[in-house]
């Protein structure tokens, strides 16, 4: 945004080709290509590169207020007609700073364009206002609309990935429609560490909703000085969301659409065992199990599951404005299969930003977003995959189902699956902004997030039969048929008040504020069995058709489980912000927050959130003129405390149980019975996090070298966890009480450098960026005693792979240590050892030195957290080309092969097991082969180095030359094929390094999840 | 622009701040609000009962007063259960597997108690009805005090729904003193047992609360108090003995004459006790864990064709209900020492044996927490203790006439008038009467025996008396809680 200049041009927006599209397209062309006016003017002219005083070429020229221009010749000459009433130009060229010019009267003009460099009265959007760049005195970061292209995803976060330094995003899993973990600076506390996101002002907790298309820009608030003004919900940092207008654009409609299609397919697949190297090891384990290897059938399950899959984006806005104010309309429609058959998402989203001009003070306006969508969710077939013996057969001869030995056969469970999710979303707010006395702008904005959320999940019955015909285990005997809506409704009202002034040396930029906001959430699920026919018209909990066969009798109530549960909670705060500057040199920024929670008892719902911040702008000081090269030089830093308020806060009421449970009488009847349930913890509060910020910005050589350097420091305290009670209190064994008692602390530095330039017609932009992490668990509990561990990462056998200590990082994996291979009886007698082990059995170490082997030499054997996250970005411009790549990566985290690790039963083996032990001196890593036990307990066997550099995206674009352009009347028309995840270096065996988890303390183990697919698509974009 | 920010404010005020942010959870009962009516006191006060199902209220789930007992090893299969082996030999140390289980558990039954105890007399309801609730709720904090008082001595003394997370140890001798109040509280406001409607029986009766009470005095020493409430139970004509021995324990007893307190089990898993799961019969029928398993030296207590023993102890072939019990597989049948003496035999507790032929069935099994022979045998060690051994053989030779199943030729009637004798028979009896019911190891350390009894099996006189208070909640006492002697 930027209140200096009118709106610059988008010089990019991306999409692609669809004959439907296009033909829409060629329509509105012809309609409008009908206009002509009478009295014309004729300009000619020539641009010039304001530095070097060459001629540029290409350069666009747009007519004010028109959807008409041209473009510079090789020569940099240009000529355009201007209608009567027209006067302004406006001259834009990739890698320079939009221009406009006042033309009136004049003929003939030249023009220089400066090379862009981020203006120092840029105006950067901050929590409820904009400060001139100059002032900001906290860490913050900026996506530019472009940027959030690069990736197509239903998620927007997934294009910040490698593009802010400071912020980690990782897949949780590659199913269309899963949200990524977003982490800013860390990993903050064991509850949610997710970030909030403010959307023009509406505070939410996630931002699916949202077309990339639609916006404008986005900035990451990273520390105590940008965050403050959000109070107990700003711990995790805030992401700001702008969506477009249509504010700067006069005159005739400015109409963009664009499009793009691309296939999805798996990046890479795990090496697995063939069918007869299978049967090998399977006749190693248990002589005898085939005989003869050469003739078992050979299935590749990863091959029949995973398949390509189409992923298509298309948008059409309509913006423009007048005096009276602007409006920007736009509808998006994104639609993806997954890579797994019956996965998909499809979302429709109807974007409306209007303001109107009451009259020169009072202005009025809206941005909604309606945003419909429908999702299909796989079962978890990646798991049987893995595990799915590679000699049986998918099918029988019948084309039946064949039976797959202890897992299912994953085929068979996507055929019976029908799991879908669909809804609407509605966000958006209206406002009004009066200003007052010129420089008082009081606004009021009341704001609504809604959704319904309808769930439906049917099996028919079914059964997987075993070669002789009788039941296998993976059958259902009767139907099922689940149903869950759920709706959600938040209200946000927000009043403040800003100054902005400024008088001889002195600058004040100033806000104050009221908010007031409910949420409320509420669902209702019921389930039955046996639907009286399988197909969709019937797939309803209606008593009447939910039939106990073997009674023949309408069972309803037996078979019908209804649940409803709701939540709500309210919340006021009172918000200021003084920004003061002194010469454009020295800025101080206060900032103080106050939220009043209903989530917490009365003693303690007030909290009060307050930062305070500092910033030198050096390059204005006289010593610095002397001082060539430096364009650009401040140092900042900021200290203050924020809350995390995303807490399970019901922990706080002392619940009541109810059951039928008492047994009494004669005979024994059992008796409804109730009483007081576990304790709550009235005392419970928000966590809160304490952060400091020293950071340098610096550009050299008219900033064509940019710097930024921040050292970050953040400790969490007072984080909710459940620790164990004296007995006395009556809460029974093993229940737990939430405290606020746990500290983790994080640290590090961030950075982002970046270097433009132009080697003749080439304009280009490097930028690398990065983050160092430290993550420490300062306190847990009592820090002694039976509290002081929280154990975490539980597998589906019930093994726990994670512990949380002082002293170590959050979720840090635990297990026993390996120092190779039993060789032969004498070393196994020689050495501690669990009563399991045998010769050619995995060494496990006696850490405690006991000279016993058991469970107290489990030790911590890695890290989910990264060492290193970084990005590296490449944007080029050559002549009608251009290009761009982003490299995203991470140092120094380790990955837990859970999937790996849960072996009940005999399951396919990963490529290694090849090099098994199978005698003294063959291997002294890779244990003889067994189905699974002892060495599969989870040991730092299972745990691989989670480093990683991945191919985040790649772009190559064509811009239309301006004659074809001018010809068709469009301002812009680019073709470009993308491809994301192109590959990824790393040393892990899975599907993907990147093991996200909503959970902090279940992080990076790989427990089969959905692989991340690889995309290329092809896309057109244009506007007129 | 004054007016601005006093509109801005006046809103604020307007809403009411402090009101807006009042929000109850919904759907959810809280504390607060609970129990208020007369429909929620009878809710609080069958949720008292249903502690007494909970698995760990026997001990943390195992019965390992009997495998501290010379009655009871750990039994099962000897890979099952390894944490409870420690029991047998007495070298269970203050981290011992069960401890805490018991232990939260028994304070999970007072806290349930003590919300009917300080709510309950406070809702407007029939005033009768309002009474016998908190009397039922007293007597069973008293049960679960007695059980803490018994088993690990002095303990914090909680009579609040909202006791201070630090809390000392009383001294057993002010526990004492409140399960008395309790129990005298109860005696005054309930009913006798006839008087309760058949849906309500199973509730805590007047004679429940004597019968408990003679029990508490007996604990002290106090054989005239535990003399007048024995003989008060006996004397009301409420009880009687079950004439077939098996019924006492047995599904055709239960809350039958016999009676005078016990836990009321569905056979399902939902209403019924895994208490006798724990012990049921391992392997074939496949009826539970099979913990708790006789050993020699019970079955050589039983006088020679006493029918007691075979209802005590299953054996390998034995046929109940038809089923041929067969056992366990991986168990051995018989268990030697070096020496080849046999040491044990795969044998099951008889008394929790509920008819059925699977695991669920075995829920079923209502435990007798106090029967009318236990107040026979107690009235006669009290008397004989209060110089009066006429009238207590009386009483002992009526549960050996029961015993008897009248065959003249087994279990003569005792007539021994020595006190010292006298108590070593009753003493005696109670062991064979009552075996595998969980008295044992109690008996033989009120009465002093203990040390010349289990010592061959490790108990250490002055330490042995008292369990260890769990080590978890030493931890977490963070010094309010000491431990006991020696451990």
């Amino acid at each position: 945004m930027n209140l200096d200049t009118t709106q610059p041009m988008p010089s990019q927006q991306r999409s692609l080709t669809s004959t439907f599209f296009f033909g829409l397209l060629g329509l509105i062309l012809f309609s409008s290509a009908n206009s002509t006016a009478y009295a014309q003017t004729e300009i000619t002219g020539t641009v010039y590169d304001a530095e070097t005083l060459e001629t540029l070429p290409g350069v666009n020229i747009l007519i004010k207020g028109t959807a008409r221009g041209t473009s510079t010749d090789p020569e940099g000459n240009f000529r355009v007609t201007l209608q009567e009433g027209e006067t302004i130009l406006v001259f834009s060229f990739l890698g320079f700073e939009t221009l406009e010019v006042d033309v009136t009267g004049r003929t003939e003009i030249e023009v220089q364009l400066r090379t862009v460099i981020g203006t120092l009265d840029e105006m950067v959007v901050v929590g409820y206002g904009v400060v001139k760049k100059r002032d900001v005195t906290g860490a913050i970061g900026r996506v530019s609309s472009e940027e959030l292209d690069n990736v197509t995803s239903l998620n927007v976060e997934q294009s910040l990935q490698g593009k802010v330094s400071g912020v980690q995003i990782t897949s949780v899993s590659g199913a269309p429609g899963a949200a990524a973990a977003v982490r800013i600076r860390g990993v903050g506390t064991f509850n949610d560490s997710s970030p909030i996101y403010v959307v023009d002002g509406v505070i939410l907790n996630d931002i699916s909703f949202l077309n990339s298309a639609d916006i404008e820009s986005m900035e990451i608030l990273k520390d105590a000085s940008a965050t403050a003004i959000y109070g107990s919900r700003g711990a995790n940092g805030v992401v700001l969301v702008q969506t477009k207008s249509g504010s700067g654009i006069v005159g005739e409609p400015r109409v963009q659409f664009s499009t793009e299609t691309g296939i999805q397919q798996i990046e890479r697949t795990i090496d697995l065992l063939n069918g007869r190297e299978y049967a090998i090891i399977a006749n190693e384990i248990r002589s005898g199990s085939y005989n003869n290897v050469d003739a078992v059938p050979n299935t590749d399950w990863q091959d029949l599951v995973f398949d390509t899959a189409p992923i298509q984006n298309h948008q059409l806005s309509v913006s423009g404005g007048s005096e009276r104010g602007d409006y920007y309309v736009s509808v998006g429609y994104f639609q993806q299969e997954g890579i797994i058959e019956k996965s998909s998402y499809e979302r429709l989203t109807i974007k409306l930003n209007n303001t109107y001009k009451l009259n020169k003070k009072i202005k009025i306006g809206n941005n909604l977003t309606i945003a419909p969508y429908k999702q299909q969710i796989a079962p978890n077939a990646t798991f049987a995959v893995y595990r799915a013996q590679p000699l049986l057969e998918p099918f029988y001869d019948d084309g039946s189902f064949g039976v797959v030995y202890n897992v299912g056969n994953p085929l068979a469970d996507i055929e019976y699956s029908n799991n879908e999710n669909s809804g609407t979303r509605l966000v958006g707010n209206v406002f009004a902004d009066a200003i007052i006395r010129n420089d008082f702008l009081l606004r009021s904005s009341f704001g609504v997030d809604a959704s319904l959320n309808r769930a439906r999940n049917f099996t028919p019955a079914f059964t997987v039969f075993n070669p002789d015909g009788t039941a296998s285990q993976q059958n259902n005997d009767f139907s099922d048929i689940f149903k869950r809506e759920s709706f959600n409704y938040n209200w946000l009202w927000e009043n403040t008040l800003s100054y902005i002034k400024e008088f001889d040396k002195h600058s004040i930029n100033a806000v104050g504020g009221l908010s007031m906001q409910q949420t409320r959430s509420e669902f209702l699920q019921l389930s039955g069995q046996n639907v009286i026919r399988d197909g969709e018209d019937f797939w309803y909990v209606n008593s009447s058709y939910i039939i106990d066969e073997a009674n023949g009798i309408n069972n309803l109530q037996a078979n019908t489980n209804g649940v409803n549960d709701a939540n709500y909670f309210n919340m006021i705060s009172f918000l200021g912000r003084v920004v003061y500057t002194y010469n454009q040199k020295y800025v101080a920024t206060l900032t103080y927050r106050a939220d009043g929670s209903s989530k917490f008892a009365k003693e303690n719902r007030w909290g009060y959130f307050p930062s305070v911040a500092f910033a030198w702008n050096i390059d204005q000081e006289k010593f610095m003129e002397s001082i060539s090269g430096i364009s650009n030089l401040k140092v900042r830093t900021s200290w203050g405390i924020i809350g995390n308020e995303k807490i399970e806060y019901l922990r706080r009421f002392s619940g009541v149980n109810s059951d039928i449970l008492a047994v009494l009488g004669f005979p024994d009847t059992p008796y409804n019975a109730a009483t007081y349930g576990r304790s709550g913890n009235p005392d419970l509060q928000w966590e809160s996090t304490t952060q400091m910020d020293v950071g340098m910005e610096i550009g050299f050589m008219e900033n064509n070298l940019t710097m930024e350097i921040d050292y970050y420091n953040r400790t969490t305290s007072d984080i909710l966890i459940d620790l164990t009670t004296p007995g006395h209190l009556g809460n029974g064994q093993g229940q737990r009480i939430t405290f606020n008692a746990a500290e983790v602390q994080n640290k590090g530095i961030e950075f982002n450098v970046e270097w433009q330039d132009r080697v003749g017609e080439m304009a280009y932009s490097v930028n690398l960026l990065g983050n160092t992490i430290h993550n420490e668990v300062q306190t847990i509990g009592g820090n002694s005693g039976i509290d002081s561990v929280l154990v975490g990462g539980f597998l589906a056998n019930g093994q726990s792979v994670t512990r949380s200590v002082v002293g170590r990082p959050i979720g840090a994996f635990f297990g026993y240590k390996t120092d190779g291979i039993f060789q032969n009886q004498a070393e196994l007698d020689a050495y501690p050892h669990l009563s399991q082990a045998g010769v050619g059995d995995l060494r496990f170490v006696d850490v405690n030195g006991d000279g016993i082997l058991n469970g107290e030499d489990r030790t911590f054997i890695g890290s989910p957290i990264p060492d290193f996250v970084y990005g590296f970005n490449l944007d080029l411009y050559y002549k009608n080309f251009d290009v761009s790549i982003g490299l995203q990566g991470q140092i120094g985290n380790e990955i837990f092969n859970g999937k790996n690790v849960v072996r009940p039963d005999p399951y396919n083996f990963e490529q290694h097991v090849w090099d098994r032990w199978t005698g003294e001196g063959t291997s002294n890593s890779e244990p003889r082969a067994t189905y699974g036990g002892y060495n599969f307990l989870p040991s730092d066997r299972f745990i691989h180095d989670g480093s990683f550099l991945r191919l985040r995206s790649i772009i190559i674009g064509y811009q239309l030359p301006t004659s074809v352009k001018s010809r068709l009347k469009l301002q812009d028309a680019r073709f470009y094929v993308k491809a994301n995840n192109l590959f990824t270096i790393t040393k892990y065996t899975g599907y993907t390094p990147e093991i996200g988890s909503q959970s902090v303390i279940a992080n990076g183990i790989d427990t089969g999840i959905y692989p991340i697919a690889r995309v290329i698509s092809f896309g057109f974009n244009t506007s007129f | 622009m004054k007016r601005f920010f006093s509109v801005l404010f006046l809103t604020a005020i307007f809403l009411g701040c402090e009101g807006f942010l009042d929000v109850n959870p919904q759907g959810e009962l809280t504390q607060e609000s609970f129990p208020v009516s007369a429909s929620d006191a009878l809710l609080a006060t069958n949720w008292v009962y249903s502690t007494l199902r909970v698995w760990n209220y026997h001990t943390g789930g195992f019965p390992f007063l009997e495998f501290l007992s010379d009655d009871g090893a750990k039994g099962s299969n000897p890979n099952d259960g390894v944490d409870q082996a420690p029991y047998d030999n007495f070298t269970h140390a203050t981290t011992q597997d069960g401890l805490d289980r018991w232990w939260n558990t028994l304070y999970l039954g007072i806290r349930r108690a003590n919300v009917v105890i300080e709510n309950v007399p406070l809702i407007q309801m029939d005033e009768d009805l309002r009474a016998r609730y908190v009397a039922e709720a007293k007597f069973l904090r008293a049960s679960f005090y007695f059980d803490l008082v018994r088993g690990f001595g002095g303990v914090p003394i909680v009579t609040t729904t909202n006791p201070p997370i630090k809390l000392a140890r009383a001294t057993s001798q002010e526990v004492y003193e409140l399960i008395e109040t309790d129990l005298l509280d109860a005696i005054d406001v309930l009913p006798v047992k006839s008087a309760y409607a058949t849906e309500d029986i199973g509730r805590a009766t007047k004679g429940g609360a004597q019968a408990l009470l003679a029990k508490v005095y007996l604990f002290q020493n106090d054989f005239e108090n535990a003399e007048d409430y024995a003989l008060a139970v006996i004397t009301s004509n409420e009880y009687d003995l079950e004439s077939n021995f098996y019924h006492a324990n047995g599904p055709e007893g239960e809350q039958g004459v016999e009676s005078v307190f016990e836990i009321g089990a569905a056979a399902d898993r939902t209403a019924g006790n895994q208490y006798a799961n724990t012990q049921g019969v391992r392997g074939t029928p496949n009826r539970g864990w099979g913990f708790n398993r006789p050993t020699i030296d019970l079955r050589n207590a039983f006088e020679d064709g006493d029918p007691r023993e075979q209802a005590t102890i299953i054996e390998l072939g034995d046929v109940i209900d038809d089923i041929t019990i067969l056992g366990d597989g991986p168990t051995p049948d018989v268990t030697m020492d070096e020496e080849g003496n046999v040491i044990e035999i795969e044998s099951y507790n008889r008394k929790v044996w509920y008819p059925g032929n699977n695991t669920n069935t075995q829920f079923g099994h209502n435990r007798r927490l106090i029967r009318y022979a236990d107040v026979l045998l107690m009235a006669a060690e009290a008397l004989n203790e209060n110089d009066q051994p006429g009238q207590a053989l009386v009483y002992l030779n009526l549960v050996r006439e029961r015993a008897r199943q009248g065959d003249p030729g087994i279990l003569p009637d005792i007539t021994e008038t020595d006190k010292d004798l006298l108590r070593d028979i009753i003493i005696q009896e109670r062991r064979v009467e009552l075996a595998m019911e969980g008295h044992r190891f109690w008996d033989l350390v009120r009465t002093g025996k203990a040390p010349e009894v289990l010592g061959p099996l490790g108990f250490i006189e002055g330490k042995h008396e008292l369990l260890p208070v769990p080590q978890s909640e030493i931890d977490l006492s963070q010094g309010s809680l000491e431990q006991n002697p020696m451990w």
